[in-house]
C-alpha cells in the first residue's frame, strides 16, 4: 500500500509541483537553446529522459559501492558516459539533427537536472524507484520545453516540424527564434504555472 | 585495524574509480566501434548528396545505395593535392558538362563551407549547397533551407542583397530577416564563387 | 583550423554580440540563483574568467595533442570535464594555501563552476569551430567577461527590484528570465560592431 503511493508520488513529483524545470529551475540552458525548433526539441527531450533514467538507474544499484570521497567524480563520468553513448548514436543515425543540435547534446551532462536527481535521489532510493524518477523527471524537462518549442517554431518560423502551418499571410515574429524571445516564453510559463499552483494554494487554504 | 582503514579510505577509491572507468570507457568505446562505418558513409553519402544538389541533379532523399550509382554515373572527381577533390565534373541533366567547386569563406563564426554547382560557362549557378557553417540557430543558420538555397538557381553574380523575400533581377539575393552578418558572408562567398571555379578547373587542364 | 575568424574579433564577439549568456544562454542555472546578491556574482564572476580561460587552454591542449592523435575524439565530453574538474580542484587546493584572503572570497564559488555549463560549453563550442590555439585564448577570456559583464548587470538590477513591486507568480526566476531577455535584446544592438573580412 504504502510502496504504491510512493511510487505515484515519484512519478508524479518531477511532472508537476516539483518540476526541474519551471519549479526547480534546473537545465535552463538546453530549455532555452533547442526549443527554437520542436524537432531538435523533441530529440533533445529523448536525450535527456535516456541519460537521466539510465544514470539514475546505474548511480543508485552502486550507490552502496561508491566511495563519498570521488562521489562527484563518479557520478560525472557516469552521466558522461551516457551521453556520449547519445552523442554517438545520435551522429550515426541521424546526422542533420546532431549537426543542429551541436554542442548542446554534450551540455547534457552538465544540464543541472540529471546530477540533480543523481545527489538528490538516486544516492538515496533503490534503483527501482530511481528509475521511476529519471523518467519522469525527464517527461517532467521534455513537456515544457515542447510547449515553448510549440509557440517559437510557429510564431517564429510559421512553421512546426519544418512543415509550413502559417500561410503567407503570416509576418514571422522573428524574435521568437532568438535568444530573447526564447527568454521571454519561458518567463511567461513560469509565470502562467505559477499563478495556476498559486491560485490552487488560495483554494485550499480558504 | 589500521591497515583496513588504509584501504577503505585510501586504496579502495581509487580502485573503485578505476574499476568503473574501465567499465565505463569500454561500454563507450565499443558502442563508437561499432557506429564508426556507419558515420563514415553518412559524411560520404552528404558530400555527393551535396554535389548532386548543387548540380541541379534529382535524386531520392533517403536511399543511399541509388545516390551512390546516381553519383558515380554522373559525377567525375577531378584530384589535386588536397584530401578533397579539386572539382568536379559533372554530366548535367540537359547532357552538358557542368562542374561544381568548394567554396569557402568567412562566416559570422568559423567558416562557411559551401559547394556551387556551375553551367558549363563558369558563371551562371546551378544551385549551391552549404556543407559546413556554425551560423546561429534559427537565423543565421537558415542558409542551409531549402527556400534559401534554390534561388541561387540560374543565377550569376555580381550579386547584391535585397530583403527576405524579394528578389527578383539574377543579381537580386534575399538577405535573411535578423541574419544580417550570415547574409553578407555568404554574399562575399557567392560574388567570388565563378573566379574560384574558374580558377580550379583552369588549372586542372593545365 | 579556421582561417576565416581573428583573435580579437572572436574577443570583442564573446563579449557583445555572441555573448555565451545573452546569446548562447550558457551558465544560466548559477546566472540565476547567484544574481540575487551583488558580492556574490562579483566573485563567482571573476572566478568564471579565471577558470573559463585557463580551462579553454588546457582543453584545447588536450583535444589537439591528446584526444586527435589517438583518434579518440569521441571521449572528449568525458575528458573535459575531468580535466575542468580537476583544475578547479587543483586551484582551490593552492588557493587555501596560499592566500586565506583569496580563498575566503573565492575558494567558495569554485565548486559551483564545475557543474556550470559555460565552462564545459566554451571547450566545447572551441572544438566545434575549429579554433587555434590563441583563437580558444581569447574566446575563453571572451567568454568570461560576457558571462561576468551578464551577471553584475543583472545584479545591479536585482537590487533596484528590492524596492519593486513584482507581480506573485514572476517573483524570483520569472522576473529575471524577462530582465535577461531585455539584456538580451539590448546587447543585439552590439551586432553592426565587427567587420567580417
Amino acid at each position: 500500500m504504502a510502496a504504491r503511493g510512493k511510487i505515484k508520488k515519484t512519478f508524479t513529483d518531477p511532472i508537476g509541483k516539483n518540476n526541474p524545470v519551471f519549479a526547480q529551475i534546473l537545465g535552463i540552458c538546453s530549455t532555452l537553446a533547442v526549443t527554437n525548433k520542436l524537432e531538435n526539441t523533441v530529440i533533445m527531450s529523448l536525450g535527456v529522459i535516456f541519460t537521466t533514467t539510465l544514470s539514475g538507474v546505474t548511480i543508485s544499484a552502486l550507490r552502496k559501492f561508491i566511495p563519498s570521497r570521488v562521489r562527484m567524480m563518479a557520478e560525472t563520468l557516469i552521466i558522461a558516459s551516457f551521453v556520449i553513448i547519445v552523442d554517438i548514436t545520435l551522429r550515426a543515425y541521424m546526422p542533420d539533427v546532431w549537426k543542429q543540435l551541436g554542442p548542446y547534446v554534450g551540455l547534457i551532462i552538465t544540464n543541472c537536472i540529471i546530477m540533480g536527481r543523481a545527489e538528490a535521489f538516486a544516492l538515496n532510493n533503490s534503483a527501482g524507484l530511481s528509475l521511476i524518477d529519471g523518467l519522469s523527471s525527464g517527461i517532467g524537462y521534455a513537456y515544457v520545453l515542447i510547449v515553448i518549442a510549440f509557440f517559437r517554431e510557429l510564431l517564429g518560423t510559421g512553421e512546426l516540424w519544418g512543415i509550413t502551418i502559417l500561410g503567407d499571410w503570416w509576418t514571422n515574429w522573428a524574435i521568437m527564434v532568438m535568444p530573447p524571445g526564447a527568454f521571454f516564453m519561458l518567463a511567461i510559463f513560469v509565470w502562467v504555472v505559477k499563478g495556476v499552483i498559486i491560485k490552487e494554494e488560495e483554494e485550499t487554504a480558504k | 585495524m589500521k591497515q583496513e582503514r588504509m584501504f577503505s579510505t585510501r586504496v579502495y577509491p581509487v580502485l573503485f574509480m578505476v574499476a568503473l572507468t574501465v567499465v565505463f570507457i569500454s561500454v563507450v568505446s565499443g558502442i563508437y566501434l561499432t557506429t564508426k562505418d556507419r558515420v563514415l558513409l553518412n559524411e560520404s553519402i552528404f558530400q555527393k548528396k551535396a554535389v548532386l544538389y548543387a548540380a541541379g541533379i534529382e535524386f531520392p532523399e533517403d536511399d543511399s545505395p541509388k545516390i551512390q550509382q546516381i553519383y558515380e554515373e554522373r559525377v567525375t572527381e577531378v584530384d589535386g593535392d588536397g584530401d578533397q577533390p579539386d572539382y568536379f565534373r559533372i554530366e548535367l541533366p540537359s547532357g552538358q558538362t557542368g562542374y561544381a567547386v568548394y567554396v569557402r569563406g568567412a562566416g559570422l563564426w568559423g567558416e562557411i563551407v559551401s559547394i556551387f554547382g556551375f553551367n558549363p560557362d563558369l558563371s551562371t549557378f546551378t544551385g549551391v549547397e552549404f556543407v559546413e557553417q556554425n551560423e546561429t540557430p534559427g537565423l543565421g543558420a537558415r542558409i542551409t533551407e531549402q527556400w534559401y538555397k534554390e534561388q541561387f538557381r540560374g543565377k550569376s553574380g555580381p550579386f547584391e542583397l535585397v530583403e527576405e523575400g524579394t528578389s527578383d533581377a539574377p543579381g537580386e539575393l534575399d538577405a535573411i530577416t535578423g541574419a544580417s552578418r550570415t547574409s553578407e558572408a555568404v554574399l562575399k562567398i557567392a560574388n567570388k564563387a565563378a573566379e574560384v571555379a574558374k580558377a580550379k578547373v583552369e588549372e586542372g587542364d593545365e | 583550423m579556421s582561417e576565416s575568424a581573428y583573435p580579437i574579433a572572436i574577443f570583442f564577439a564573446a563579449i557583445f554580440t555572441n555573448n555565451i549568456l545573452l546569446s548562447n544562454y550558457l551558465g544560466m542555472c548559477s546566472f540565476l540563483s547567484v544574481s540575487r546578491e551583488l558580492k556574490t556574482s562579483l566573485g563567482l564572476g571573476v572566478a568564471v574568467i579565471f577558470v573559463m580561460t585557463s580551462t579553454s587552454m588546457l582543453n584545447w591542449v588536450v583535444y589537439y595533442k591528446i584526444l586527435q592523435p589517438l583518434g579518440l575524439e569521441y571521449l572528449r565530453f568525458i575528458v573535459f570535464i575531468i580535466v575542468i574538474a580537476a583544475f578547479v580542484q587543483l586551484v582551490e587546493m593552492i588557493i587555501e594555501r596560499v592566500s586565506e584572503v583569496l580563498y575566503a572570497a573565492l575558494g567558495i564559488f569554485l565548486p559551483l563552476i564545475t557543474v556550470n555549463c559555460a565552462i564545459l560549453g566554451v571547450s566545447l563550442f572551441m572544438v566545434i569551430r575549429e579554433y587555434s590555439f590563441v583563437e580558444s585564448i581569447t574566446f575563453g577570456l571572451g567568454s568570461g567577461i560576457g558571462w561576468f559583464l551578464a551577471i553584475m548587470a543583472m545584479a545591479g538590477i536585482r537590487q533596484k527590484l528590492k524596492r519593486a513591486r513584482i507581480p506573485h507568480g514572476l517573483e524570483g526566476a520569472g522576473i529575471t528570465l524577462i530582465i535577461t531577455g531585455m539584456m538580451a535584446l539590448a546587447f543585439m544592438g552590439f551586432s553592426g560592431m565587427l567587420q567580417i573580412n
